[in-house]
């Protein structure tokens, strides 16, 4: 059996996908060695579906500790991992969801990482990360043409940022032949597939989720671009994300962050409501997992080079569910 | 604090409160069902009932061990009487999670019955849609139409194939009138009742003489195929070589169609260097590529010879996409009738999509779905249902920025919906003096209006005609309904307790004017019941009988059809591998 080639064990396990999108991209993801950095609970919702994509290899980067708080809301955790490297502690349930992807886990941190630790990928995907490690870790995959993802979840509200740098796809259209409106009887033709190729050209992420300070950024008309960034800061200012039990002194922060935020921006403050900042505390479970699929379905549209892919940021609306892709940055 | 800390701190406290306490029942555990699951054990549902399909598929999206099972209950099964109205009415809340819209249909109302609320959602492919269903708040299940299955006049079936999906549904035929149970509607021979030879008075005549005639070759088919102990070479020579030129001697077919070439054992089993042969890519398995006319031929007989052998010990078999014998026979059938009729060719994969109703599913999108249904969930909890706006997850597009769609209204119920509205009543147009009780039951009031167990009482008569009781009333099955009284202007009302449904039935008297038009017609709508001749104009698409359906991969299905066999069982238990769709196409 050659390396590309799929097993009929893999082409039954994979039918219902494969059915779908197509052996090609089958190919591709049997191909694909992924990173992905953080499993809490929207690493593990990614973990899970990245895995039952069909990828050759998935190296699961976290050096964090297993916290009781992290057992409830992380399904890849047993009872007994209290304490215990978080990445480690996941394998097993990890690798029972398909034993056919070399799953390893990596419990280093992520600063003891260099450059040349990205070149072995096809992509990385990242959760939980501050803005300077995002833009520093997408600037190595981009010297390298790695594909890169990162998302995260506050509460009810989630986001997704891409840099698939300079991304070749096609996309299959079905187009109907002409009608022979003259003889019906003629059998008619079926409709014919055309690929169709198309190119988008990633902006690097610095240009996209690193707060402006000169006030002459492009604005967003989507109010949740500015969440995110206020959350963002959150992050990198206080290494942790809001929590339900500093609500009250975590909420004076938010909206202080903001206050900032939206002056750099010149955009409405009362855009961002009282009821949105009572929203980003915790990782809801349900949100992980629209989120986890989002982050998913573009790392394997990376991978496979099928389908439009959002370009290049994802919006998760807290309020009414609605998720939009928004164009940010300068390519 | 009363509730466990794994319940999302941002929600109320009241929806937290009932998170813990409520009582929720999911039905279905495939690839949806088991995200929900986890979700809602990750969410901290402390009560969470479980009706499992008991569906076996090989695929990858089955994964009971998502979710941790302490505090699941499970139950396996749907349409029985245990779990009727009362026990729907045990939960605050019920979850669906299926892959076909008879269980759907049936879970819709009870949950109306009950009256509660039920989360209805689905995915096809990149695409899905999560949707509340409360009586007299919103629409339900069953108010708009589905989109009409895609079928196909017999006459396109046994004479004049055009596309790969004609040479499948009577390679399906074939391969039931010579393993499977008997069944008149799928004859595979020349059909000499064409409408298009009709238009001769004498060949009319003839034609009628040969349908009578046609009828009892049918029956010998299966007689036939074992007097000669399943002989590969006299099986392909009649229907590739025999029928195909009886089909060239009905020369009205062929004038302004390319007619077929028949097709002889000796040269197919020797057919050597055609186009086929060429290979495009030797990483494709046997299954992706398109098979030579030899190979077919090899496989015709080989399969046909295990066939035999598993028929040996059993009155007869049910093709089933996933057992290889059948499948095979019907890559080969197919393929040898497509080359025939100069008709594009597929190989096995493609085939088994189509044969086997195969709709595409994948892990993210049913992720995405679970979690939309539990957040709509958070909402029923929270006595928000009038927030629950139906969302859709779609297919990014060049065009479309949008991926999770989410409506700014309610979608308000038809008021002349035949399951929701307050007096549910519904026209049936049907020969009263051809059909029987029996397929009135079985045809009209099982396979269209879904019931499960009806019992019919024509009205001012108080007569029962028809009860779900064991030997009550089987003394009128095989009477014609104008025989019992139901004629032109009846009245029945029909209650299916197991669903706690009652439905008006409206006859109207109809008398199809030939083979193409369906054996009955089923208006939802009172108020837009149009006269009988113009829907025989225009409506042949709706046609609900006679012709075989089978589903092409892409469109909407009706599971009942595009399984293995014909729908006989009403238990939507027993249907599988038939993900629904019930959504709209991508728009923006
Ligand atoms: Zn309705």
């Amino acid at each position: 059996m050659g390396e590309k080639e799929l097993s009929s064990i893999e082409t039954e396990l994979y039918d219902r996908q494969i059915r779908l999108w197509g052996i090609e991209s089958q190919e591709k993801l049997r191909a694909a060695n992924v990173l992905l950095i953080g499993i809490r609970g929207l690493g593990s919702e990614i973990a899970k579906d990245i895995l039952l994509s069909g990828i050759n290899s998935l190296i699961i980067l976290d050096n964090g500790t297993v916290t009781k708080e992290e057992q409830l809301v992380n399904f890849l955790l047993t009872p007994d991992s209290l304490g215990k490297n978080i990445a480690k502690s996941v394998l097993a349930k990890a690798q029972a969801l398909n034993p056919l992807v070399k799953l390893t886990a990596d419990s280093d941190s992520i600063e003891s990482k260099d450059e040349d630790y990205f070149k072995q990928f096809t992509i990385v995907i990242s959760t939980k990360l501050s803005t300077d490690e995002i833009i520093k870790i997408s600037a190595w995959c981009r010297n390298s043409n790695v594909k890169f993802i990162s998302g995260d979840v506050f509460g009810m509200f989630g986001y997704t940022v891409s840099d698939f740098q300079d991304h070749e796809y096609y996309e299959d259209r079905v187009k109907l032949p002409k009608k022979r409106r003259h003889d019906e009887k003629i059998p008619k033709a079926e409709a014919v597939t055309v690929k169709v190729q198309a190119r988008i050209k990633y902006p690097d992420l610095s240009t996209v989720i690193k707060r402006s300070k000169t006030g002459k950024m492009k604005k967003c008309r989507n109010i949740y671009y500015y969440l995110m960034l206020v959350l963002l800061e959150f992050r990198n200012r206080h290494k942790r994300d809001p929590f339900y039990t500093k609500r009250q002194e975590d909420l004076v922060t938010l909206k202080t962050i903001w206050a900032d935020i939206s002056k750099d921006y010149e955009v409405d403050s009362t855009m961002l409501t009282d009821e949105i900042f009572g929203l980003v505390f915790g990782e809801v479970v349900p949100i992980c997992s629209i989120v986890g699929g989002i982050v998913v379905q573009e790392a394997i549209k990376a991978v496979s080079g099928k389908e439009v892919p959002i370009n290049n940021v994802f919006l998760l609306n807290p309020l009414t569910y609605y998720g939009k892709e928004e164009t940010i940055g300068i390519v | 604090m009363a509730t466990s800390s794994a319940i999302p701190h941002v929600l109320s406290e009241n929806v937290r409160e009932a998170v813990a306490n409520c009582n929720v029942l999911v039905v279905g555990a495939g690839g949806i069902g088991c995200e929900i699951l986890k979700n809602l054990a990750l969410s901290g549902f402390q009560n969470i009932e479980i009706i499992d399909l008991d569906t076996i598929d090989v695929s990858n999206l089955n994964r009971q061990f998502l979710f941790r099972k302490e505090h699941v209950a499970y139950h396996d099964s749907i349409t029985t009487v245990e779990y009727g109205v009362n026990f729907y009415k045990n939960f605050n809340l019920v979850l669906n999670a299926l892959d076909n819209r008879i269980a759907r249909n049936h879970v819709n109302r009870m949950c109306l019955a009950a009256d509660i609320p039920l989360i209805e959602s689905g995915t096809s492919g990149y695409t899905g849609q999560v949707e509340l269903i409360k009586k007299g708040l919103t629409q339900c299940y069953e108010c708009q139409p589905k989109p009409p299955q895609r079928s196909f006049p017999g006459c396109t079936i046994r004479n004049t194939p055009s596309e790969p999906i004609h040479c499948i549904v009577w390679a399906k035929h074939l391969f039931n009138q010579l393993f499977g149970e008997d069944d008149p509607d799928q004859d595979v021979s020349p059909d000499t009742a064409d409408p298009e030879l009709a238009a001769d008075a004498g060949k009319l005549a003839l034609s009628e003489q040969n349908n009578s005639d046609g009828d009892v070759q049918r029956k010998s088919t299966n007689l036939w195929a074992k007097e000669i102990d399943y002989n590969p070479e006299k099986l392909f020579n009649k229907f590739f070589q025999d029928d195909i030129k009886y089909l060239l001697s009905m020369e009205n077919l062929w004038k302004k169609r390319k007619p077929p070439n028949p097709l002889a054992w000796a040269e197919a089993s020797s057919h050597e260097g055609d186009s086929n042969m060429i290979i495009e890519n030797n990483s494709k398995t046997e299954d992706m590529q398109v098979w030579s006319l030899s190979k077919c031929s090899k496989v015709f007989a080989s399969s046909i010879s295990v066939l035999k052998a598993e028929l040996s010990n059993k009155n007869f078999l049910v093709w089933d996409k996933d057992d290889k014998p059948g499948m095979d026979f019907v890559t080969a059938c197919a393929n040898i009738r497509a080359h025939i009729f100069s008709i594009e060719q597929k190989s096995r994969f493609e085939i088994k999509s189509i044969a086997g109703n195969i709709v595409p599913a994948i892990a993210t999108t049913n992720a995405i779905v679970a979690g939309l249904a539990v957040l709509h969930a958070f909402r029923v909890l929270g006595e928000e249902l009038e927030k629950c706006h139906t969302t859709y997850v779609r297919q990014k597009s060049s065009s479309a920025k949008t991926v999770l769609m989410t409506e700014s209204v309610l979608i308000k119920a038809n008021p002349n919906c035949y399951v929701c509205s307050e007096k549910p009543s519904v026209n049936v147009s049907v020969n009263v003096d051809s059909m029987t009780v029996k397929e009135f039951e079985t045809e009209v009031l099982k396979k269209n209006l879904n019931m499960i167990a009806p019992d019919a009482m024509l009205d001012g008569k108080n007569l029962v005609v028809i009860s779900s009781e064991e030997g009550e009333t089987e003394i009128n099955n095989n009477k014609k309904l104008s025989e019992i009284g139901i004629i032109d202007g009846s009245i029945l009302k029909v209650d299916d307790f197991l669903q706690n449904y009652e439905l008006t039935v409206y006859i109207t008297n109809y008398v199809p004017k030939d083979i193409t038009e369906p054996q009955f017609i089923v208006h939802g709508n009172t108020e837009n019941l149009r006269p009988i001749e113009e829907m025989n104009g225009g409506g042949k698409q709706d046609t609900n009988t006679k012709v075989e359906v089978v589903e092409p991969q892409s469109s909407v299905d009706d599971p009942q059809e595009g399984s293995s066999v014909k729908r006989r069982k009403l238990n939507p238990a027993e249907e599988e591998d038939d993900d629904l769709i019930m959504l709209e196409d991508d728009d923006d």
